[in-house]
């Protein structure tokens, strides 16, 4: 099966692409004004900001990046497009083969480029007999276009790539949470030799949906011994189907030009120049060549939170990186919002060096990172009685463990196994395995 | 009332210069006129077209938004073929303007009611637009001086759009003394029209041209009357110490079809937003799908002239045409810029007739085909297609009817063009018609 | 020029034509474009600018700002209940 994605996503500028009206969520049509209405005798003025955020995506997507670019006009009648032309950089993109690393493999990018939103349509009146009711507050609001080669292999694998891709485009240009309102995508799908297009699904449920949809129709024809029709399909929302577009109006003839009114942008050292974050999943990456540490672990860490993924790493500088691993997932973790306004980091780091080097005992560690963060606790000897207490009572409750013990130190594993388990990580294995054995030398 | 208001209501009534005007003239103002493509808060901006009838813009355009704040008044929007799609502005959905010097023949277009009101009114300055020729085309015929400075001189913002690549704001006046004044005042770069923004400042004074190159393309196909008034206006260039040589100019014969190409193309999707959805509303025809209602409006309310660049616009940007026409067309308008600067390294300027002919008579135009109607353009095509600033000024009376001579200077050059046209006026009497309002 | 590149094109660009305006139409066209041909002469050259002078690198910084009250446009525009009142999709 091969899947390649057509992916729109709205920019996070405060402006929009070509003129300045705001991006907030606003009334219908308060966001407004004569460029981004097409006016007679508007014209457009683009958004450097955008212009940035489109060259960190094609930069981050390791493409090539061209020299100069331009825009065009795309033109095709629809109600909620104010010129009815669209002005993209589709001729002329911002950047072309580059890649995304899914989980160890390459999916392909062949493009990336910039282009305006069309005005939304609500739909208003009885089905078949609907009218369009205009709110241009979207017309004008910034797209970059990210066009995927058909390397992706599922349904599942589709969603897997937006969802990473995503994350990193968050961390990286400060893209929304794409929920079913903002991501668009049209997807190429062939399970065979055939290409079918599904246009314009909304949200990332309905695309699983309808490239779940389309892979089972495909499949079931072919089983049949029939063909797969090369054509565009859309994905009816309700019926969750997807359904021939053949029925659709006028086949349209684009008829490109480019826009004079914007003029050419030497973007290459723009885009040089660019100082881009290191985004999440490839941070996640590193952590897991770097300090051997599990990729769950590593994921979790990122997308927990970037300071504490940098406290990790410092630690790391002082400490075996499963030691970091513990300290960071576990208690700081847990009193992080806290710590990291109110601690020094190298108080942090000196407490998990002494329990590393054996200097104080879990327990006393895991009191002095609370006390830093201002927690208050109870007395480290209640803790000691209380571990004290969970031995005894296992071992009063299972006299044989003693008698096995006689035979075989080895016995004791099984106390030691419980009290960890009872005592849900409160005390250090090197403390429960020193109080289980002093108790059962005791009592033997 | 004023008799400058009597002469602005003459022009409106008996030459139909004007769509409409002002109901009085305002103290201390100096009177100014914009084409009907121009938008202004007040008037009607319908630039010669019934589809934005209605159509009252809630803002100025830059140009107009200038002028006023130097203590301008605007008097009124001037008469101009739809869209600015014509040679002769007998293409207005508004009233033909009429010759000032003979009601039967054309203003010539599609600034022709600027032409037109430049010409009745003394001390008047309309602002004109030229894509192909439509500022010198008017001047020539109306007897009065044009300039179309550089593309890329003035502000589009709040010009209703004919070829974004084309398109440039200019002053139609008597004299060149009240063009260069006001020239000043238009000029300069706008945030709303980036292509404004990369023109360099304007030097304090312009140089007076000393040399003048003739290409011997343009001399053809003219009519002998005008071949003879041009000839004897170099001999008096010649007179006032400029030189004048032949030169080639290879490229001129593609000019006229790489213009027609690139302004269609870029004209048919400037169209596309007139469907009746928001400017020039059709709320009665709502109800139907919007292909049929889009279909509906614009073939109710476009001019024959406006559907047939339209159709060739379209056809030029469409899938397996594109190439041969759009695309070469674009490096056809670079190869005449090469032509031109390599001319300019030895000569200030280029000089021919504006047009090949004197206004025409409306009877003669309404025989014309298309295509000779596109060829009227010949010779202010070039200079249009390649951006280059131009002026044209009267140099002779042919049986009464003015003959126009126009100028080209290299990119940024307008002020030494107006130079020349100082100069001129001071070896030539201009004359204008006798009007009794 | 045939009947059906015309028909085309005027759907393409929406205007409705009688079948006597596509047949007058296609022959301007075609004596249009013929007298245009002259431009395969032309030599097609490499790289293409849309301007006739150099346009780059026009900016504008990302500040919202409206010039134009909003309600204006809405007037204009015959909002009802602030919406832009469309034709029919179907």
């Amino acid at each position: 099966m091969k899947i390649g994605l057509e992916m729109h996503f709205q920019l996070p500028t405060r402006s929009k692409l070509f003129c300045s009206c705001p991006t907030t969520s606003a009334e219908p049509n308060h966001n407004i004004c004569p460029v981004c209405l097409g006016y007679p005798g508007s014209r457009p003025s683009l958004n450097r900001k955008a212009l940035e955020a489109g060259l960190s995506i094609a930069r981050f997507l390791d493409c090539t990046i061209e020299e100069r670019v331009w825009f065009s006009r795309k033109t095709y009648f629809y109600p909620d497009l104010p010129k009815n032309f669209q002005i993209t950089q589709y001729e002329s993109p911002l950047g072309t083969n580059g890649h995304f690393d899914l989980n160890g493999r390459r999916i392909g990018i062949w493009r990336v480029h910039l282009e305006e939103d069309p005005g939304r349509i609500k739909r208003v009146g009885r089905s078949g007999e609907e009218i369009a009711f205009v709110d241009y507050n979207r017309s004008g609001i910034p797209l970059v276009e990210i066009v995927t080669a058909p390397d992706l292999t599922s349904p599942e694998e589709a969603r897997a790539f937006i969802d990473q891709l995503v994350i990193e485009l968050r961390s990286l240009c400060g893209l929304e949470a794409q929920d079913e309102q903002t991501v668009r995508v049209d997807a190429n799908i062939s399970v065979g030799e055939e290409r079918v297009e599904v246009k314009n699904v909304q949200g990332l449920r309905n695309l699983e949906k309808a490239l779940k949809f389309e892979a089972i129709r495909q499949t079931k024809l072919l089983a049949a011994g029939k063909k797969v029709i090369r054509e565009t399909r859309r994905f009816d929302e309700e019926r969750k189907v997807t359904s021939s577009a053949r029925e659709k109006e006028t086949e349209e003839d684009y008829g490109y030009i480019g826009e004079p009114d914007l003029g050419e942008f030497r973007i290459g050292d723009m885009a040089r120049n660019l100082d881009l974050k290191e985004t999440p999943l490839a941070r996640a990456r590193r952590l897991v060549s770097s300090f051997g540490i599990g990729e769950a672990t590593a994921k979790q860490l990122v997308l927990t939170s970037v300071t504490l993924t940098d406290l990790f790493e410092e630690l790391c500088g002082h400490v075996p990186p499963e030691k970091a691993v513990s300290w960071t997932t576990g208690p700081i973790s847990g009193n992080w919002a806290v710590l990291q306004d109110r601690a020094r980091w190298s108080d942090i780091i000196q407490i998990v060096k002494d329990d590393a080097e054996g200097q104080i005992t879990d327990n006393e560690a895991k009191r002095r990172i609370l006390s830093l963060a201002g927690v208050q606790q109870e007395a480290a000897a209640e803790g000691g009685d209380d571990l004290a207490k969970l031995i005894s009572d296992y071992v009063d409750a299972h006299p044989e463990v003693l008698a096995d013990y006689r035979k075989n130190p080895k016995a004791a594993n099984t106390v030691i196994g419980h009290v960890m388990k009872e005592s849900k990580g409160r005390y250090s294995s090197k403390e429960v395995v020193e109080e289980v054995k002093k108790e059962m030398e005791k009592r033997v | 009332m004023s008799a400058v208001y009597d002469l602005i209501r003459y022009a409106q009534l008996r030459h139909r210069a004007f769509t409409e005007v002002v109901d009085r003239l305002d103290d201390g103002k100096f009177h100014f006129s914009a084409k009907d493509n121009l938008c202004a808060d007040g008037f009607q901006a319908r630039a010669g077209s019934a589809v934005l009838d209605g159509y009252r813009p809630p803002f100025d355009a830059t140009p107009i938004q200038k002028m006023k704040e130097v203590g301008g008044q605007l008097v009124g929007k001037t008469t101009m073929d739809e869209f600015g799609f014509g040679t002769f502005s007998t293409n207005s959905a508004h009233g033909v303007p009429l010759n000032p010097f003979d009601l039967e023949r054309s203003c010539g277009g599609s600034s022709g009611g600027a032409g037109a009101a430049a010409c009745l009114i003394p001390g008047h300055i309309a602002l004109g637009v030229s894509t192909g020729g439509s500022i010198s085309g008017p001047a020539s015929f109306c007897g009065v001086v044009g300039l179309t400075p550089t593309y890329g001189r003035v502000s589009r913002h709040g010009l209703i759009d004919y070829g974004n690549s084309l398109d440039k704001v200019g002053l139609l006046a008597r004299s060149a003394s009240l063009i260069a004044k006001h020239f000043r005042t238009i000029a300069g770069p706008d945030p709303k029209d980036p292509t404004s923004c990369a023109q360099p400042a304007l030097p304090e004074k312009g140089k007076m041209p000393r040399s003048l190159a003739v290409p011997k393309e343009a001399l053809q196909n003219l009519d002998p009357a005008v071949r003879s008034s041009f000839h004897d206006a170099l001999a008096r260039f010649k007179d006032i110490g400029v030189e004048v040589r032949e030169v080639s100019m290879p490229s001129l014969r593609f000019a006229l079809p790489a213009y027609y190409i690139l302004a269609t193309s870029e004209a048919s999707t400037n169209l596309a937003r007139y469907c009746g959805m928001r400017f020039g509303r059709r709320e009665e025809e709502l109800n139907q799908h919007f292909n049929d209602f889009f279909t509906g409006v614009r073939s109710e309310s476009f001019g024959d002239e406006a559907k047939r660049r339209i159709l060739l616009g379209t056809f030029c940007r469409m899938v397996g045409f594109r190439s041969r026409y759009y695309l070469k067309s674009l490096a056809v308008r670079q190869l005449l810029i090469e032509d031109y600067r390599t001319i300019f390294r030895d000569h200030d300027a280029v000089v021919t007739p504006t047009m090949p002919f004197v206004a025409p008579r409306f009877e003669d135009i309404s025989r014309m085909k298309p295509l000779e109607m596109y060829g009227a353009d010949v010779l202010t095509v070039p200079p249009n297609l390649t951006g280059m600033p131009h002026v044209s000024l009267p140099c002779a009376y042919v049986q009464g009817l003015p003959v126009g001579m126009q100028l080209v200077a290299d990119h940024w050059k307008e002020l030494d063009l107006l130079e020349a046209a100082s100069a001129w006026e001071k070896a030539f009497e201009y004359r204008f018609p006798e009007v009794s309002p | 020029m045939d009947r059906e590149t015309i028909a085309r094109v005027a759907k393409v660009a929406r205007l409705n034509l009688t079948e006597d305006e596509m047949e007058r139409y296609a022959k301007d066209l075609d004596d249009i474009l013929n007298s245009f041909s002259v431009l395969d002469e032309a030599p097609a050259g490499e790289s293409y600018s849309f301007n006739p002078i150099p346009v780059v690198d026009v900016l504008r910084e990302d500040e919202p700002a409206q010039d134009l009250d909003p309600q204006v446009l809405r007037n204009q525009m015959g909002a009802y209940e602030d919406y832009v009142r469309g034709p029919r999709l179907s």
